[in-house]
């Protein structure tokens, strides 16, 4: 294979698999990107934890002590901005599932590169996502009253409740994913090891667990992902749709949704895609050596995703607005109404311009597809549209009820410095995990290599793939 | 102090209070609270079991009996009283509020020297009960004024004698719900239309279709509560027969919206609509049109009045075919410079159809004999000018005020503040630091009315009742009963006048008062002799007759009805129409954060002044819901927000009366617009204010300040802004 | 009918009676201990009142007219409140068949409020203060809440506990009328009727089957307690 690669033409040369280099120089180039941390790497730490400590804690414990009114939420809109964020950060995290274990297990070969990446977006949305439901409690001191184990209190959680459904989802979801995240971690531990001393090593001594990569140790875990890939797609799906029952079981108008489980998930796949697409350009403009294993054809596949799932997506939000419209219940069109022409009408129409109507008129189109910052701009604005999306599930709907006289408005207050300070969070912990992991996986890259071949028939050369399982 | 409560402290309080209060309700030592330690508690206070006490409610002068649930010497919960004739177990929010008065942390917590706002110290209640005694002395008897409240109380009867007997003037009374009643003009019209100036009662229970001409009587109108259990057993009462309402008022108010129809006519006019009426009604009776309506022409008087005669006339129908109709003159009908005839034009109708003294008509109340049996009515306006006219000219050197806040309740055109500058001594015994005694030179803080001993003469409600007052928890404060100081000082004084009112103390007066009903005829309950007497009349909260003691009027008089075509003050395009808060009533319960809180029946607005407008005016004006107008009069000026209120009719805006205090505590301060600023000055001709007669002007002044509404505008009006 | 009523305890409301005058509300709200929020507050839809007088207009004027319905916690016999609690915070009494929010063991989700179609129940946003003195008339049968927890109508489950207990020492069942809650107490008009839905000739049972009975939202089969009797505006 590496025969060829002096000679083979431009067109595959432009792919990561048909640009293979030595194993060595790879394993140095992550290494190197790994320990390159320059003045604004720690300004940006730096800042992150500030706002961290105090947008996010320091707000939340100022209204934990105080009291939930210093947010916005009121009768009738009883969840604001958490549940708002809470719903768009379990969407984010759906990425790096579905990057990762949905294109393994159909063997996207253009995954390669970024499975990592994607994999920390899981784990670090969940950790964003799994503390709103506590932010969100009015009296998080006793919130382990969720929690099933026996006590002298003779309590059980209510298992009837989407909540205790909700809380078992998440914890499966995200010790899965942690473990998802950690399997193809391995290798890449043990090849940081061999490369590190210091405090360096000791941390990924431990965490390769002595791996030396003999064949029986790469079948077991060959295995091991192969089967949590598989695994994991099913919670991934629970997870979402379990969230999205939180309002479709309700009796809400307009949360009461038979379609609300696919229609979430879809979302929550648009939102996380586009944001693997904003990681990935982020970590090619500022980390080193990353120009070589992020490339345009990556943008582009991923942007033929962000294409597809925000068509799915318009397909399930038709579905939804459909139902309500065409069933002409007074309520429900009252709501629509609200939502249409209502005070935060903007809101809405922003969600369809920036979810629909921006990915569509873009994305077909090559050359948008690879200019990575013209991607990075539309990914953003389409997670700002999810994240209206949510917005409008959650807390604009409810402005709207079966008692006209007992509607209402909501107008957002502290969420807003806790939702900055979860994003804070967010963004500090990938800083953070961006130069404490290989954030490519060097084995996967360097098998893809190995199985992807040019072969030459007459004139033609013709790109093949082996099946390495 | 504010002090948040967990439920440990919550339970430390009310062991301490445990050991507190007992009241007994039998002996000559009933008089006496006394304190017993917490291992041998009266039988009556167990802990953890209630114990109710029957008193009377303060909030307005309608004299409802209450059963207040007290708890280890607290007041918990204020339950109407079911024995009573005029609750009949019920209350309003207004009642329901009490409790709020009595722990108000803004009360005036012992006798102060004010020196009308220059000093703030406390003084104790020898010098206090010096300082009346010196007053008492020290200048001639009729440069004495007392100014009481709207209640016909004992202390009323009290004071009336302490002037009697000293030759000073007698107490006047006066209130802003009175003002807002016209009750004056109701009486001097009963007095013309059936020949007794007595206070009419309508049997409204009975009746089965009703006109009522601009009487809130679900609001604050004569007894609010006696004629909500009134409308309700008149409409769903009788089985198989609902009773029906024509309200005529040129704006919805919360009673003109539970009415079956509500006729919008226009301010003034009353009068010829009802007169209108009693033609057509004679007529479609089939009968002789009768005399007093003689000289009046029914075409001039629908052109006059500008009203619709088929709606007219079908109403005439009904009211003519109505086995026991009844129709009802007050509030804003009478408050018109034509009020008196609108009043004698509305008694009319009920003449017309010979209701008088029949079930479901017309009766005059009767008063229980306490002291005298008559029916002591509140001042006029008119009256309260002359006083404050005295007061200007230096006639009054000291002025005691009690029961009422005039520097807030009268209209500022009579500029009441600036005549009590005038006043060498101003005496103020209010409760609540309000703005009156703001204004005074000492303020001898009364009790609240749950620590008050009392009786009330009620009328307009059947029976004949005396309403009992007794404490049912100690004072909280430093306070001590206007009675007693008045007669502490009296003695103090001594001389003439302490021979002439030989009373040991309040209660000695009280019992002394009511003692003469042991042997009254009709009482619901009858007592051995006189120390049991008292201790029914405190278990039961009263006395009353145990049948309607009301007479029936005479024959309507024949001399001819005149009516007048309405007149007005003032210019502008709009007529200004104020009414008391159905919740706040005359603005003394705007210090109750829970009435605050509370939402007004029709706009559903909270803690805050509105001025009330048909939404095409509205649109007209170019204001939109929120936006701050300016109303101005020849009298003043005020700004509120506008309330686009669909059911007013648009040449006339409403505005409510009880927010806008200067003081009264923290709830009630700086918060609204009190309309008394604008408020006319002239009387109708029974001397009652014609506060509904006034033209006003609006101006914008670009600025909005949004309103606590409990309903959703969107939802309800459906803007979207 | 009377066979089909599971429910032990219910509420007629008589709308044609019904004077919209909020004498309910504030009676409820020094029954049961119910904080004051201010102005700013209450405007932004954090009023605590259980009960909310709704005033509904019908018509355009001149030919308007208001109805009044007031609605509190309609103490559903299928509550859409109770399955979504995941402590068992909000949960059906097997006695009284009425909701029961237990404050002590709510760590407010709000889950419940969201799924309550009749936008019912309040939330703690605060630590609410009554300053002294005025924490002197709290009633010590009903618990003062703090932050963060739910609260709604009780139905005065206080004084029916209070009741049913002095009943049973007297060995005999609870009489008609011998339970008001406090809105009914209050009640110039007596337009709230309250007693036993079990017993076919209590007073509320006879009224619950009054033809102008209507119960809110009946169609979503939350089987509410609480009655509507329409009001009539015909002349007969």
């Amino acid at each position: 294979m590496t025969d060829h690669a002096h000679n083979i033409p431009e067109e595959f040369k432009e792919s990561l698999m048909f640009d293979p280099r030595p194993r060595e120089e790879m394993n140095d180039m992550v290494m190197e990107s790994m320990h390159t941390v320059g003045k604004a790497y720690w300004w940006a730490v730096g800042i992150l934890s500030f706002i961290v400590a105090t947008s996010l804690f320091g707000v939340w414990f100022f209204m934990i002590f105080k009291g939930m009114g210093y947010a916005g939420m009121n009768v009738p809109v009883f969840w604001g901005l958490f549940i708002v964020n809470f719903v768009f950060w379990i969407g984010i995290s759906h990425a790096g599932t579905f990057v990762s274990a949905i294109l393994r297990v159909f063997k996207a070969e253009f995954r390669r590169p970024f499975t990592r990446a994607a994999e920390l977006m899981t784990t670090f949305g969940l950790a964003s996502a799994g503390m709103y439901p506590l932010i969100h409690l009015g009296r998080v001191w006793v919130f382990y009253w969720m929690i099933p184990y026996p006590n002298q209190r003779l309590l059980w959680p209510n298992t009837r409740s989407p909540l205790v459904w909700d809380f078992m989802a998440i914890t499966t979801y995200l010790l899965s994913s942690l473990m998802y995240l950690y399997l193809p971690l391995i290798p890449d531990m043990a090849m940081a090891r061999d490369r590190s001393t210091g405090w360096r090593y000791t941390v990924y001594r431990l965490l390769a667990l002595g791996w030396r990569g003999t064949e029986k140790e790469w079948a077991y875990l060959r295995k091991a992902i192969n089967i949590f890939a598989w695994a994991i797609i099913p919670v991934m799906f629970s997870v979402h749709t379990i969230v999205s029952w939180d309002f479709a079981v309700s009796m809400k108008i307009g949360w009461h949704s038979t379609i609300f489980g696919p229609y979430f998930v879809t979302g929550a796949i648009l939102s996380g895609v586009s944001a693997v697409m904003m990681v990935l350009f982020v970590i090619r403009a500022t980390m080193k050596h990353m120009k070589y294993f992020i490339r345009l054809e990556h943008f582009d596949a991923l942007a033929k995703l962000v294409l597809i799932f925000s068509m799915s997506w318009a397909y399930f939000f038709y579905n939804d607005f459909l139902l309500e419209w065409y069933g002409g219940e007074k309520t429900g069109h009252e709501m629509l109404a609200n939502l249409m022409y209502g005070p935060n009408a903007w809101i809405w129409w922003s969600m369809l311009v920036f979810n629909i109507l921006i990915p569509w008129l873009t994305l077909w189109s090559k050359k948008v597809r690879r200019t990575p910052w013209l991607l990075f701009v539309i990914a953003t604005l389409i997670n700002v549209g999810m994240y209206f999306e949510r917005v409008v599930i959650v807390t604009m709907i409810p402005q709207v009820n079966r008692f006209p006289f007992a509607w209402g408005d909501y107008v957002p207050r502290m969420e807003i410095f806790i939702s900055i300070g979860s994003l804070a969070l967010f963004l500090l912990l990938y800083l953070l995990a961006s130069r404490l992991i290989p954030i490519i996986p060097v084995w996967e890259v360097e098998e893809g290599h190995h199985a992807h071949s040019l072969r030459k028939y007459g004139k033609e050369y013709i790109p093949t793939v082996s099946d390495l399982d | 102090m504010s002090k948040k409560i967990s439920r440990r402290d919550f339970l430390k309080l009310a062991g301490a209070g445990g050991a507190a209060a007992a009241l007994t309700g039998c002996g000559p030592a009933s008089r006496y609270v006394r304190r017993e330690p917490y291992t041998q508690m009266p039988e009556y206070t167990h802990p953890g079991k209630s114990t109710y006490f029957a008193t009377t409610c303060f909030e307005c002068s309608a004299g409802c009996g209450l059963l207040v649930r007290t708890f280890q010497g607290r007041a918990i919960k204020v339950e109407g009283n079911p024995y009573h004739p005029v609750s009949g177990g019920k209350t309003c929010a207004r009642g329901q509020a009490t409790v709020e008065g009595l722990y108000n942390p803004d009360r005036v917590q012992g006798p102060l020297r004010v020196a009308r706002g220059a000093a703030n110290e406390s003084i104790n209640w020898d010098q206090a009960i010096g300082v009346v005694a010196g007053a008492l002395t020290q200048y001639q008897p009729d440069e004495i004024a007392f100014l009481l409240g709207m209640a016909p109380d004992h202390l009323f009867d009290l004071v009336s004698e302490l002037a009697a007997a000293g030759g000073a003037r007698p107490p006047l009374r006066f209130g802003a719900l009175g003002m807002f009643e016209a009750r004056n003009t109701l009486l001097k019209a009963t007095g013309r239309v059936f020949a007794q100036e007595a206070m009419p009662f309508f049997d409204m229970a009975n009746a089965d279709v009703v006109f009522s001409f601009g009487a809130n009587y679900l609001e604050t109108w004569v007894s609010p509560v006696a004629q909500a259990r009134a409308f309700s057993s008149m409409r769903r009462g009788k089985p198989g027969r609902r009773g029906y309402i024509v309200h005529f008022e040129p704006r919805m108010s919360q009673t003109a919206s539970v009415a079956d129809e509500w006729v919008p006519i226009a301010p003034g006019t009353e009068g010829l609509v009802a007169a209108a009426l009693g033609i057509m009604v004679a007529e479609a009776r089939g009968q002789r049109v009768p005399a007093a309506y003689a000289s009046l022409n029914l075409e001039d008087l629908l052109k006059q009045a500008d009203v619709d005669e088929e709606v007219l006339r079908r109403l005439a129908q009904i009211f003519a075919e109505a086995r026991e109709p009844l129709a009802i003159p007050g509030g804003s009908a009478l408050g018109q410079i034509n009020g008196l005839e609108n009043a004698q034009a509305i008694l009319m109708l009920n003449a017309v159809v010979e209701n008088l003294g029949k079930p479901g008509g017309v009766f005059l109340s009767q008063v229980a004999a306490v002291r005298d049996d008559a029916y002591h009515r509140p001042n006029t306006l008119y009256e309260i000018y002359q006083l404050i006219k005295d007061m200007r000219e230096g006639k009054i050197k000291a002025l005691f005020i009690h029961g009422v806040n005039p520097a807030f309740e009268l209209p500022a055109a009579l500029a009441f503040d600036q005549a009590l500058e005038k006043v060498e001594l101003v005496v103020s015994f209010a409760t609540f630091p309000d703005e009156t005694a703001r204004l005074a030179d000492y303020i001898l803080p009364d009790h609240a009315g749950l620590e008050s001993w009392g009786y009330q003469k009620v009328v307009g409600v059947g029976p004949a009742v005396v309403s009992g007052a007794q404490p049912v928890v100690l004072p909280v404060f430093d306070t001590r009963a206007t009675a007693d100081v008045l007669l502490a000082a009296v003695q103090k004084a001594g001389g003439a006048l302490a021979t002439a009112l030989p009373y040991k103390d309040e209660v000695d007066f009280i019992r002394q008062s009511v003692a003469g009903l042991r042997r009254a005829a009709g009482g619901h309950y009858s007592a051995a002799d006189e120390a049991t007497f008292f201790s029914r009349f405190q278990q039961f909260g009263g006395w009353w007759t145990q049948e309607a003691a009301a007479a029936a009027p005479q024959a309507a008089s024949e001399q001819p009805l005149s009516v007048a075509a309405p007149e007005f003050d003032g210019e502008g395009e709009l007529f200004l129409l104020p009414y008391p808060s159905p919740i706040l009533g005359d603005g003394a319960g705007a210090n109750r954060p829970w009435l605050q809180e509370t939402p007004d029946p029709t706009t559903t607005v909270m803690w805050n002044t509105w001025v009330e407008m048909n939404p095409e005016t509205a649109r007209e004006l170019g204001v939109t819901d929120d936006d701050v107008i300016r109303l101005v009069t020849p009298y003043g000026t005020l700004e509120a927000s506008v309330y686009r209120y669909p059911a007013i009719r648009p040449d006339v805006i409403a505005i409510p009366f009880g927010q806008g205090h200067t003081a009264l505590g923290r709830y009630a301060e700086n918060r609204g617009a009190n309309p008394a600023r604008i408020l006319g000055v002239k009387v109708n001709k029974a001397g009652d204010l014609a506060f509904a007669a006034t033209r006003v002007k609006v101006e914008k002044t670009g600025r909005q300040r949004p309103l606590a509404r409990a309903e959703d505008r969107v939802g309800v009006y459906g803007d979207g802004e | 009918m009377a066979a089909e009523e599971k429910g032990k305890w219910g509420m007629v409301i008589d709308q044609d009676i019904c004077t919209g005058c909020n004498a309910c509300v504030v009676a409820c709200a020094m029954e049961n201990n119910i904080p004051f929020v201010g102005e700013d507050e209450t405007a932004y839809g954090r009023g605590m009142h259980w009960i909310r007088v709704e005033r509904q207009w019908e018509g355009h004027f001149p030919e308007v007219a208001a109805v009044y319905q007031p609605v509190m916690c309609q103490q559903c016999g299928r509550a859409p409140c109770e399955p979504v609690c995941p402590v068992f915070a909000t949960l059906h009494s097997e006695t009284e068949h009425i909701n029961l929010q237990v404050y002590n063991r709510c760590i407010g989700t709000r889950y419940c409020a969201n799924n309550c179609p009749y936008v019912a129940r309040r939330f703690n946003w605060f630590d609410y203060e009554w300053p002294a003195p005025l924490d002197n008339h709290l009633n010590p049968d009903v618990t003062v809440r703090g932050r963060g927890v739910m609260e709604k109508c009780t139905f005065c489950v206080q004084r029916i506990k209070r009741a049913e207990d002095e009943a049973a020492a007297e060995g005999r069942e609870v009489r008609d009328g011998e339970v008001q809650p406090a809105c009914a107490q209050a009640c110039p008009t007596d337009a709230i009727i309250f007693g036993r839905l079990d017993d076919p000739e209590s007073r509320v049972s006879k009224a619950a089957r009054s033809k102008r009975g209507e119960r809110l939202l009946e169609d979503l089969g939350t089987q509410p307690k609480v009655t509507y009797l329409k009001g009539g505006a015909r002349y007969d």
